[in-house]
């Protein structure tokens, strides 16, 4: 809502700074999002009587004239050639401040001095018209400040309006409220107007759709002058409150619109055909709007008709029919109440928002009519030359009353921590419009009807909290004491989180949904549908990812294309499966949705929540590394992504993991593995096939991998094994094995075999070559050996030959150099 | 006696002895052993004694003459060979000892002292210059082993944690303190709970606020993680204090909005919560992501399930509000932090709790925002680019 405060002003009384009003404003009641400036701001803007007025000598596009400001004869030069000899014009003077903080100061143009300027429509922030010079009339005396007849500057605040305070998108109920924060009266005007025009029943008013429309109004003003424009300051405020000037009738309505918060229709009354009918729009009905468009509506929608056709979307927009026209003089002034969710429906579907659809969305209160009604109606008459009629059209069955609602004073003190003096809530209270009786202990509250957010006791405790003022509110804690902490996966993600940043991962957060394409070029196609938006953003954003992988795939293509050489990332995010609900389920699935009720299927039976959700989510960490993952130092040579790099990420996430060799469609057949505990999946780890590297642009194929949190263990819990203060024994055997014999499954056998002196096993080498036959590889094992005592090289040897025996047994291993 | 004369007279008829005596006498060598010796034979033959003074001062020109030779030594390979000349098996010095056994038994105290003496001062000679001579050999070693220290270290590797998270673990760090539990929940929420169950009915204006992605029907990505609220409530008894953090989703994309953000809620339900009780919980919050010295203000605000409903302000921490060309807080002296209520009794109503026996505040807050203004970023967008230039700064 824009609030211009030289209108503000004729309602309410104010001396505060505007950073004052700001913050009363923003500290008592609804946010301030802005402070507009319109015209001029400071300086001086004087009524001039144009004495010559012609070409400029050097310039085609110019103009000079000689302009009296009383007393005083100023030369200026002007851009617009509309003045003559004997024109009223608005001068500005040099060194005033311009809204746009522009300062003016005297100036030459093509060799002229030029002492003012003369100013448009635009330039005193009247209206958007910058053709030409306004041109005062006769009223306005030469010499006098401009700002005796209308103000030459303007500050507008935007605010903000809550949507439970649509008495705030009116002036008046904006004017009420700072009278009850500064604790001071406020005016509405007046209401004096003389009937006598054309009655208004010789039209019919019908409303069929009563449950879309609480109240409908029509009252008729006829003998209206065509094609007037409304006076200046009544175009400049429309103007200032953000909307457009366009005749005298429409902006009457607007003005009222505005000034009242309540919005209205006038028809052109002699294009009313038998009378108004309110009616939901039939199936197929189509309008063609002010706006040029043609809408197709349907019975859902409330539309205002006369007898033969649509006229108006209720509450929204206009057709082209009867609307007001350069030859009106005649009208039908609708101001009606309509079903705020019906109205907020039909703007939604039809993706058309509105001054009045954004208020009549609220749902307004139907006591607000008959003021509105009269207020246009008295305007009409008094510039625009109309004769109201004597009668009004009124259909407003269950009329709204005000209501009561008692408050307990030590209720507002309990929630809102501070002593509450019951005079003081009265008080606040009544200059909201309440009545308020005090019984003991506690009020009696009468809520106006345009507070149709003060409905209940907390209700009125906010509205005393915040006019007493939140200051006052103290700063405590609470005294209840309960044990609190993050739980072990809580706490497991955290250190998870950390121990890959400090093994150099950075943390990455992508979205979860993303293109189909990420499913494709993974190679994911096959299996089930993924979850899919309903209305995505775009195509690229529709689908739910199944995998982090995608994510930080693109994430790893973005930071090659910016140079960024190689690196890790990783992310800890959840991903989507879908599990559509059994046949026969789904609509016990939506209704639960929808309530939060799970319907028994019998007597016992009742569905679990997470088979009606139909989604799972897994929460899972996936990492990529590209490229050089550690860059050569002077002392050291880079470290490049790769199987191992990932998998030795993964060992520390998942100690106690087995790797197994399995295919996926995106990861290199021979460089990778799934990752397992026990007999459980719990990810996989791997380097990207180059097939998807060169899908997803990526130059070489990073190495990847992707865990379920649930098995990860980044920090399991120590538990103590005893040892002896004998020195460990090391042992190297080398042994050659076929090429294809996997070293862990050396390592496991070799650990099977439970040999009580082993404390440690590890390949430290492992060579194929030259040395070894073709088809074979030397492993090389180092062995750590302890005892209860200090061992004896016999008792050594004697389990070195134990596992080379089981190594020969195994896998033919042929110890080397024996 | 009879065995020293014996003896005496043993070495006098030493050829051997007499033939080093020559040389050394040749050599101009110290010569006062055997002249010793000689004397000895004399005396003995004479049944005299040895001129001890003699004998005593020898040892001790001998001292000094190592001393010179050692002060004089410039390496420890020097040292060592004047230690073997010196002090070695057979340096002058173990003769002379050897002749303290020749000496008449009144003698050999004196005679023995001095050569003790003797080989005491070399010692001492020696060990303070090896002691000098180590040191400066390790100081020239160490000379030596001189790096260029301006040349990098090892790379360990640096990670990085994301901003959000950052601010995330910090603010639940905070409530975890004061007792909280972290509550989370899934992002694909039910309409049910992400809107109708939080004062939110269908055709709501309010739901148009919070532009909603949807997915089959009746699920949605939760647009807040005020479900989470919800579902903790419907699953326990008060009191409740939890916080929950989380991903939320609101179909919106500009360098302000991300359809993806993060929300961090709370929620306080026991008997006698207070708005006071929000305002002390949110400043002390704040005090400790933003430090000690900023303050706290509340602005009304309208959130469909708490009422009375709040905004909270904090004082920009860079600026305090003197500044009114401050690019934090943009000259306004506060920055917005965070909307906060008292649960409306209607939701607790819905969760089955009482609310004339139950009071509760709730707040949420936008951890994204907030490490935008603490460390500094102007473009949101940036935070779920995966851009390592933006991650490895945090």
């Amino acid at each position: 809502m824009r609030v211009p405060l030289s209108w503000l002003r004729e309602y309410v009384d104010f001396d505060l700074s505007v950073d004052e009003l700001v913050e009363a404003i923003s500290l008592h009641s609804q946010e301030v999002d802005g402070v507009h400036g319109l015209g001029v701001l400071d300086g001086e803007v004087v009524v001039g009587e144009v004495v010559e007025f012609g070409p400029h000598p050097n310039a085609d596009r110019l103009f000079v004239a000689k302009v009296d400001l009383g007393g005083r004869e100023v030369q200026i030069v002007a851009g617009a050639p509309n003045p003559y000899p004997g024109a009223r014009v608005p001068v500005v003077l040099p060194g005033s401040v311009m809204a746009d903080g522009t300062k003016l100061r005297k100036a030459k143009l093509r060799g002229l001095e030029s002492n003012g300027m003369m100013m448009s429509e635009r330039e005193l922030g009247i209206s958007n018209d910058h053709d030409g010079i306004l041109l005062l009339d006769e009223s306005h005396k030469t010499g006098r400040p401009v700002a005796d007849y209308f103000p030459v500057g303007e500050t507008v605040l935007e605010l903000d309006v809550n949507p439970n305070r649509p008495d705030l998108w009116g002036m008046i109920g904006v004017a009420r409220e700072l009278a009850a924060i500064l604790r001071t009266d406020f005016r509405i005007p007046e209401l004096s107007f003389e009937t006598g025009g054309l009655p208004t029943d010789e039209y019919g008013l019908r409303v069929e759709a009563e449950d879309l429309c609480p109240r409908y109004d029509l009252r008729r003003v006829s003998n209206l002058v065509p094609g007037g424009r409304a006076p200046l300051e009544m175009r400049r405020r429309i103007f200032a409150a953000g909307m457009r000037s366009i005749n005298a009738i429409v902006d009457i309505s607007n003005f009222t619109m505005l000034e009242t918060g309540q919005p209205n229709h006038v028809f052109d009354a002699s294009q009313v055909r038998g009378g108004i009918v309110v009616r939901r729009a039939r199936e197929g009905e189509a309008m063609t709007l002010l706006d040029g468009t043609t809408r197709k509506l349907d019975p859902e929608m409330l539309i205002i008709a006369d007898e033969e056709r649509g006229l108006v979307i209720a509450g929204v927009m206009g057709a082209g029919d009867a609307e007001v026209g350069e030859e009106t003089s005649e009208v039908l002034i609708e101001v009606a109440t309509f079903a705020g969710r019906s109205i907020f429906e039909t703007s939604a579907r039809l993706g058309l928002r509105t001054e009045a659809s954004g208020r009549n969305e609220r749902g307004l209160d139907p006591n607000m009519v008959p003021f509105a009604r009269d207020r246009v109606a008295s305007l009409l008459a008094r510039h625009a030359g109309g004769k109201i009629a004597p009668d009004t059209l009124s259909h407003y069955p269950e009329p709204v009353r005000d209501w009561e609602v008692p408050l307990r004073i030590e209720r507002a003190e309990l929630l809102l921590g501070v002593p509450v003096e019951k005079d003081e809530a009265a008080r606040r209270l009544e200059s909201l419009g309440c009545e308020v009786r005090s019984e003991d202990g506690e009020l009696s509250v009468t809520v106006p009807t345009f507070r149709r957010d003060l409905r209940r006791e907390v209700d009125l405790i906010e509205e005393v909290g915040r006019l007493v003022g939140l200051d006052r509110v103290p700063e405590e804690l609470p005294k209840t004491s309960v044990p609190g902490g993050l739980t072990p996966t809580q706490k497991k993600v955290r250190t998870l989180r950390r121990l890959l940043a400090d093994l150099g991962l950075a943390e990455a957060i992508t979205y979860p949904f993303g293109p189909d394409r990420w499913r494709t070029d993974l190679g994911l196609d096959s299996g089930h549908e993924p979850p899919k938006l309903a209305n995505p953003l775009s195509e690229q954003a529709r689908e739910m990812r199944s995998t982090l992988l995608p994510g930080l795939l693109d994430a790893a293509v973005r930071n090659e294309a910016f140079g960024v050489e190689g690196g890790a990332l990783f992310e800890v995010g959840r991903v989507f499966e879908a599990h559509p609900p059994p046949e026969g389920l789904r609509e016990t699935a939506i209704h639960f949705r929808l309530t939060g009720e799970v319907n028994r299927l019998g007597p016992d039976v009742e569905p679990d929540a997470a088979s009606l959700m139909g989604i799972e989510e897994t929460p899972k960490v996936g990492g990529v590394l590209a490229g050089t993952i550690r860059p050569a130092n002077w002392n050291a040579s880079e470290r490049r992504a790769g199987f191992f790099e990932a998998k030795g990420i993964v060992e520390r996430l998942v100690p106690g993991a087995s790797f197994v060799p399995e295919d996926r469609p995106f990861l290199h057949p021979g460089r990778s593995a799934a990752v397992r505990v026990g007999d459980v999946l719990a990810g996989w780890v791997g380097e990207l096939h180059p097939e998807t590297a060169e899908r997803f642009d990526l130059s070489s194929p990073p190495a990847v991998f992707e865990l379920e949190l649930a098995f990860c263990e980044p920090d399991p819990t120590p538990r103590f094994r005893p040892f002896t203060n004998v020195p460990t024994v090391s042992r190297d055997l080398a042994v050659v094995v076929e090429s294809w014999v996997p070293a862990g499954d050396m390592l496991a056998t070799v650990e099977a075999l439970g040999s009580p002196l082993l404390v440690g096993a590890r390949v430290f080498d492992v060579y194929e070559g030259a040395q070894v036959p073709e088809g074979q590889k030397s492993v090389a094992l180092r062995f750590a050996f302890r005892g209860e005592e200090t061992l004896t090289d016999e008792a050594v040897n004697a389990e070195l030959d134990r596992i080379s025996r089981r190594l020969r047994e195994s896998f033919s291993a042929e110890v080397r150099g024996a | 006696m009879a065995r020293l004369a014996r003896e005496a007279a043993r070495l006098a008829n030493t050829s051997k002895f007499a033939e080093q005596v020559r040389q050394a006498a040749e050599a101009g060598r110290h010569v006062d052993v055997s002249k010793f010796a000689e004397q000895a034979r004399q005396a003995a033959e004479a049944g005299r004694h040895v001129d001890q003074t003699q004998v005593v001062a020898e040892a001790s020109r001998l001292a000094e003459q190592a001393q010179t030779a050692v002060k004089a030594a410039n390496s420890l390979a020097e040292l060592e060979r004047l230690r073997v000349e010196y002090l070695g098996r057979s340096s002058q010095l173990t003769e002379l000892r050897r002749l303290v056994r020749e000496l008449p038994v009144e003698a050999r105290p004196q005679v023995g002292g001095a050569a003790n003496k003797a080989a005491q001062n070399m010692e001492g000679a020696f060990e303070t210059r090896w002691a000098e001579l180590t040191v400066a050999e390790r100081e020239e070693r160490l000379r030596s082993e001189a790096v260029d220290v301006t040349l990098p270290g090892v790379p360990y590797p640096k990670g990085s944690l994301h901003p959000s998270m950052r601010v995330v673990d910090e603010v639940v760090d905070f409530f975890v303190g004061l007792g909280y539990r972290v509550a989370e929940g899934p992002e694909v929420e039910t309409d049910y709970l992400n809107f109708t169950a939080l004062n939110i009915p269908p055709g709501h204006p309010a739901r148009t606020m919070q532009d909603t992605f949807f997915l089959d029907e009746g699920l949605v990505l939760r647009t807040q993680t005020s479900p989470i609220q919800i579902r903790t409530m419907l699953s326990q008894e008060p009191p409740v204090y939890i916080v929950s953090p989380g991903k939320t989703y609101r179909r919106d994309s500009d360098p302000t909005h991300t359809p993806m953000f993060h929300q961090i809620e709370g929620l306080a339900v026991d008997r006698g919560i207070t708005l006071a009780h929000l305002k002390g919980t949110l400043a002390a919050m704040a005090r400790h992501v933003f430090g000690e010295d900023v303050k706290v203000r509340l602005r009304p605000s309208y959130f469909q399930f708490t009422e009375p409903s709040v905004e909270l302000d904090v004082s920009c921490f860079v600026c305090g509000g003197a500044d009114p060309k401050c690019k934090v807080c943009k000259g306004a002296g506060w920055l917005e932090m965070l909307g906060a209520g008292m649960v409306d009794p209607t939701v607790l109503s819905e969760v089955g709790y009482d609310p004339e026996e139950f009071t509760g505040f709730a707040f949420g807050m936008g951890p994204d925002r907030m490490a935008m203004v603490k460390y500094g970023i102007s473009d949101l967008r940036l935070f779920f680019e995966g851009d390592l230039r933006f991650l490895r700064q945090f």
